[in-house]
């Protein structure tokens, strides 16, 4: 046999040969850096790159299919939106647009938008751009999958939100309203569902993941489950608030204590998602923490349409059967405080008088042994959250565990975030975390929730006609006395029903090397990150 | 030896058939309707039908495998029930981080292990020999994600010398060209990229070898020893030929020969462990996703992953085998042939 | 074959040995049982096993003993260092590690023990099979344990549980239908090995059933290598349940598990490094200990190292 007679040596450098070649033939197809960065400082002393470390991937990029803070984080540096909050509170400021003139009935709004916007792909930013990003998302071009768009934009059903929107000229924009709307100047410059999508991007149907925007920075790429890389709109249009660093990657990194081994060794600059046990970690090893008061909701809500907690007598059992007080204080240490009411007290002062249900383990257990209720499904999620620093796990189990006291058996079914988000909407369950992180500073983003009809909101499916009509008084009244009232009453209902069990209000927490300048992280839950600098 | 060849191969296509069949098994008998994960469970009864209609779920058994099959022969391994992207492509896409963690791993595994087996063995019940067997045996016994989160708080938590996740500096990546960074980045040229992805694979690499450099070690040592005992290398000695000389020269050479089966071996079932190490360093290969995917019960993609890695461990075993029989002068394989 | 698992469950001092069907086994043990007693490591070993198998046991059947609860949450106590109080500290719910440790053992033992006996019982039973009776029987029950075997075994199980759903008794089947084909193989070499011998034959020749001869004869010489090979498999099975346990397909909490643990402690391995490093240690001491005696049975039953 003729290969018998090649020697074992000649066999050994052959297959070598082959080897060499083929992974050369391979490489041959020519591999190129993925950016032109080096990685150096730039002229001036500060570096060219900044790195956000964050706990998951975004949903998605574009702004109407998203509606959660990691997205939200990535696409306020990619996309404008109309006006703007200010740096540090949710007031008001132009941004695309000038604030707009508002007709006497409270129903037109018309914007003057800045001229000669481009778009990163080099269209046209225009007054019919912006039109453009917003009728899709009203009716009836609005589709199921947009879960912002009836909370932003309104719909027929409850005669509320845009009733048209038109474009008389390049910079000037008229939205008409069905009925006056407090809270929609504050919704324009929201992080969701109003960024204005280049008109490009959504032809090519995969904005979601080619985003384009005509925000201070460009998006370059996103690695699914690695990061997202941006780079700097050196033509950005606003003097005021252009790139300061060329290079911005959002990394994504699971494990609270991972993402803090990775700021403390200098692997990335800035991270989110902190909780109380890893802040001395980050301190100790020379970091700076950023601390202050979150416009968020941690809560659990009850299924109200079925299953063991549809009764108000079986959500009272277990409101009491939780020691809220003790779990929170354990779990969070000072970095949140004991939620009474749904909005944080720096948000609704008017409604510091209003009582939760307490803890009375006792009162519980003897009302689950008479209602019969000896086990439940709780839902969660795994990841950390802004309102819920710890992740889902860790919060249910120490629920799980009061629960046991008061002899229920509680089952815990967890999901990585986003699954659990799809999960929420399809799957059984007695009662699931969930949490909310305000857009705007308006009570109506917080109280409407309960009643939304979009169960990706109301997870817990509350359902009442009288909140509801709070909800549509309160939209519809100015600013003002009547208006705080109407969502006093509201908080009151939470309380006296018990839709949710609230548990805890965090604070914004985040952790940035010293080098870091410029870093602010706005009650909204977003980051800018134009005006971010990084030393040298 | 083009005879034996071919018959390894036609041997392993039953193997590969039986695979793809405890593959489909287990994702379509005992696992749970997909239906309702898809589309939830609040949806009709009609809607459910009409989508298992629509993904041939009704189809009888034997076509469904048919279908699976002539998709897999086809590169189409189906959709990922959450993505909406080709099985195929991610699992692609994310191939060239798995192997090349596995292949810097088994690199670590075979020198280290080698070189600890062979040094046990010639100063046998010396100080360094117990060492090395007691750092087989850990080893062996360490799991190996409790090893990788050590290493990350030495190395990265406390030392700061090394990363303590991610495969390299987003702004250093290579594109295009193999996908194995350390490759990439050398024939670039591109040397602050490569030494930035060699640091990322550090501690992975590392964590990972661990299992397979204790079982290397422990085979080297024991062949080595056997083949010391032989006579050939006692004569070596005799003839007064220098005792490294032997040890390397003569003994080395013929005990290589079942520690090369070995480390070929382990090869595959580093592929077991590198959903472990990936999922501890997040690293951006094919086990962190399969881990992802079972974790979210994302079936298409687990079948496809599982597939594709025992494919890869049936070739891996069938090459070694062919270079385990060529290299042996002891088997014969033209027999047949006089 | 149930006698096999029985006999590794009872693997105490007292041995292995008696009520064995054999024909010169007798001596055969009493000298393996004497090479054991001289392995220092395997008999620490021994001794580590038989103790956690006794804490095991004995939290099952009187947890009452045990200094706290494992599973009652006290959250004002979440994330104590080791202390006098808490000798290996307190996890996030403020539950004692050590008492969960303890009660820990239980699962990764039965993890252990029931995953070896299904991978045992069935495997010894194909690889008999196939080696005795030999032609299309052997091909076809050796071609699907080499399928088996081409999937890397952690992700065969992982596979399975995904399939199955999460679960400790699901772990168990897992891992234990993945281990087969390794008995299998083992079982079938030595049988084909044993069945050429001169004591079968006349066996056969006196009309002994294949049952017979398979169970009287063939099946107590290939003993040695299958105890060995289960002592093994037992610390991988654990291994590999850590590892679920770890990926989170193991059990449900509240309940206590090694890999579990060690899982959750990786969130906080700055904060709270003991509530990591005490259950990555239980798992490495127990599978330690299981290499440790199964490589000392080995060494015992070979007659080399035993003249050494």
């Amino acid at each position: 046999m003729f290969m018998a007679d090649i020697s074992r040596r000649r066999f050994v450098q052959a297959f070598g040969a082959v080897a060499a070649t083929s992974s050369f033939a391979l490489a041959g197809c020519g591999a190129q850096r993925a950016s032109e960065a080096d990685g150096s400082a730039a002229a001036g002393g500060t570096a060219d790159t900044i790195t956000f470390a964050q706990g998951a991937d975004p949903r998605g990029l574009d702004p109407a299919y998203v509606d959660d803070g990691e997205s939200a984080k990535i696409m306020c540096n990619i996309y404008d939106t109309l006006l703007r909050y200010d740096t540090e509170t949710c007031d008001i400021v132009p941004g695309l647009a000038e604030l707009p003139d508002v007709s006497d009935d409270g129903l037109t709004y018309t914007f003057t938008l800045q001229g000669g916007v481009k778009f990163h792909d080099g269209t046209d930013c225009n007054a019919e751009a912006v039109m453009t990003s917003i009728v899709r998302q009203l009716e009836p071009e609005r589709t199921e999958d947009m879960p912002y768009a009836s909370f932003v934009f309104g719909s027929e059903a409850s005669n509320s939100g845009v009733a048209s929107v038109e474009a008389p000229d390049d910079t000037t924009l008229v939205i008409t309203l069905r009925a006056a709307s407090t809270p929609f100047i504050k919704n324009m410059a929201m992080a969701l569902a109003a960024p204005v999508v280049a008109p490009s991007a959504i032809e090519a149907g995969d904005s979601n993941e080619n985003p384009i925007g005509s925000g201070p920075y460009k998006f370059v790429s996103w690695n699914k489950g690695e990061n997202v890389v941006l780079e700097a709109n050196e033509d950005y249009w606003d003097a005021d608030h252009m790139p300061q660093t060329k290079n911005v990657i959002f990394r994504f990194i699971a494990e609270n204590s991972s993402r803090v081994t990775a700021l403390n060794n200098g692997e990335v600059d800035i991270i989110d998602g902190i909780d109380a046990s890893v802040v001395p970690t980050i301190t100790d090893a020379g970091n700076e923490l950023f601390e202050e008061d979150g416009m968020n909701i941690n809560y659990m809500a009850f299924r109200n349409d079925e299953g063991a907690f549809s009764t108000l007598e079986a959500r009272r059992a277990f409101c009491q059967a939780v020691n809220v007080e003790e779990m929170v204080e354990s779990l969070y240490g000072d970095y949140a405080g004991v939620a009474t009411s749904v909005m944080p007290l720096w948000m609704a002062p008017y409604d510091e008088d209003i009582q939760q249900t307490a803890y009375d383990p006792e009162t519980a257990k003897a009302a689950f042994a008479e209602l019969g209720i000896t086990s439940c499904t709780m839902l969660t999620y795994t990841n950390p959250r802004p309102y819920n620093s710890i992740g889902g796990q860790a919060l249910a189990e120490a629920i799980q565990g009061y629960l046991a006291d008061a002899g229920v058996d509680m089952e815990i079914v967890s999901y990585d975030w986003t699954t659990y988000q799809t999960k929420i909407e399809t799957d059984a369950f007695d009662c699931c975390l969930y949490g909310w992180v305000g857009d705007n500073g308006d009570p109506d983003n917080f109280m409407n929730l309960l009643a939304d009809e979009n169960v990706s909101m109301n997870v817990g499916r509350y359902r009442s006609d009288a909140y509801n009509a709070l909800i549509q008084q309160g939209l519809a009244t100015p600013e003002g006395d009547e208006r705080d009232n109407i969502y006093k009453q509201c908080e009151q209902m939470v309380a006296d029903e018990m839709p949710w069990m609230l548990i805890s209000h965090s604070k914004n927490l985040a952790g940035y090397s010293p080098k870091v300048k410029g870093f602010y992280y706005h009650p909204t839950g977003v980051v800018h990150l134009e005006g971010v600098t990084k030393e040298a | 030896m083009l005879k034996y060849i071919l018959k390894r191969i036609l041997l392993a296509i039953p193997v590969l058939l039986g695979v793809s069949i405890i593959v489909f098994l287990i994702m379509r008998v005992f696992s749970a309707d997909p239906a309702p994960v898809v589309l939830g469970q609040h949806a009709t009864a009609e809607a459910m039908e009409a989508w298992r209609d629509a993904n041939g779920l009704n189809d009888p058994l034997i076509v469904q495998y048919f279908n699976f099959l002539t998709g897999a022969l086809t590169g189409n391994l189906g959709e990922s029930y959450y993505t909406h992207t080709p099985v195929t492509q991610e699992l692609l896409s994310r191939f060239p981080a798995t192997v090349e963690l596995a292949l810097v791993a088994i690199v670590i595994a075979a020198v280290a292990g080698v070189a600890l087996g062979v040094v046990s063995a010639t100063h046998k019940n010396s100080p360094i020999d117990g060492l090395a067997t007691i750092l087989a045996l850990v080893g062996v016994s360490m799991p190996i994600f409790w090893l990788g989160v050590l290493l990350i708080i030495l190395f990265a938590g406390v030392f700061h010398i090394l990363p303590s996740s991610g495969r390299i500096d987003p702004l250093l990546q290579p594109v295009g060209g193999t996908g194995l960074y350390l490759i990439d980045t050398l024939l670039m040229g591109d040397f602050e990229a490569f030494a930035d992805a060699a640091s990322h694979i550090v501690l992975p690499a590392l964590a990972l070898s661990m299992y397979s450099m204790a079982v290397i070690t422990r085979m080297t040592r024991s062949s080595m020893l056997e083949t010391l005992n032989e006579d050939y290398v006692r004569t070596a000695r005799a003839k007064g030929l220098k005792k490294r000389r032997v040890d390397i020269h003569h003994a080395l050479r013929n005990a290589m020969l079942p520690v090369t089966t070995v480390i070929g071996l382990q090869l595959g079932s580093l592929l077991g462990g590198a959903m472990l190490t990936e999922t501890v360093f997040a690293w951006p290969g094919i086990g962190k996703y399969v881990v992802d995917c079972i974790l979210k019960s994302d079936f298409p993609v687990v079948q496809g992953a599982v597939l594709l890695i025992g494919v890869i461990f049936i070739v891996i075993n069938l090459v070694v085998d062919v270079i385990y029989a060529y290299l042996d002068p002891r088997i014969t394989y033209t027999k047949e042939e006089g | 074959m149930a006698a096999a698992v029985a006999e590794l469950k009872g693997a105490g001092p007292e041995g292995a040995p008696e009520a064995r069907p054999a024909e010169k086994t007798e001596s055969l043990w009493k000298d393996v049982w004497y090479a054991l007693r001289q392995n220092v490591p395997a008999m620490v070993s021994l001794v580590v096993i038989v103790l956690l198998a006794l804490v095991a046991i004995v939290t099952f059947v009187a947890p009452g003993i045990l200094p706290y609860d494992p599973y009652q949450q006290d959250l004002s106590a979440s994330f104590e260092g080791p202390s006098m109080a808490h000798w290996f500290g307190t996890d996030q719910q403020g539950r004692d590690i050590f008492c969960r440790i303890l009660i820990g053992s239980q699962i990764s033992l039965t993890v252990g023990l029931l995953s070896v006996a299904i991978s045992l019982t069935i495997g010894v039973a194909l690889g008999a099979i196939a080696g005795y009776k030999g032609g299309v029987v052997d091909t076809i029950i050796m071609r699907c344990m080499d399928m088996m075997l081409a999937i890397p075994s952690i992700l065969l199980a992982i596979a399975f549980m995904a399939a199955l759903g999460r679960g400790i008794d699901k772990a168990i089947i897992a891992i234990g239908f993945v281990s087969i084909p390794e008995y299998a193989r083992i079982v079938r070499s030595q049988v084909l090995a044993v069945k050429q011998s001169d004591y079968v034959a006349a066996a056969r020749v006196i009309g002994d059933s294949d049952a017979t001869i398979i169970f009287r004869h063939v099946l107590p010489n290939v003993m040695p290598s299958i105890i060995v090979r289960a002592t093994l498999g037992i610390s991988s099975a654990i291994l590999d349940a850590a590892a679920l346990g770890f990926l989170g397909l193991g059990v449900q909490p509240p309940a206590a598990e090694w890999g579990d643990m060690l899982g959750r402690g990786r969130n906080y391995i700055f904060a709270a490094p003991h509530a990591m490093i005490f259950p990555g240690l239980a798992i490495t001491v127990t599978v330690l200990a299981f290499n440790l005696l199964g490589d000392g049975i080995r060494d015992a039953f070979d007659p080399k190292s035993r003249a050494r």
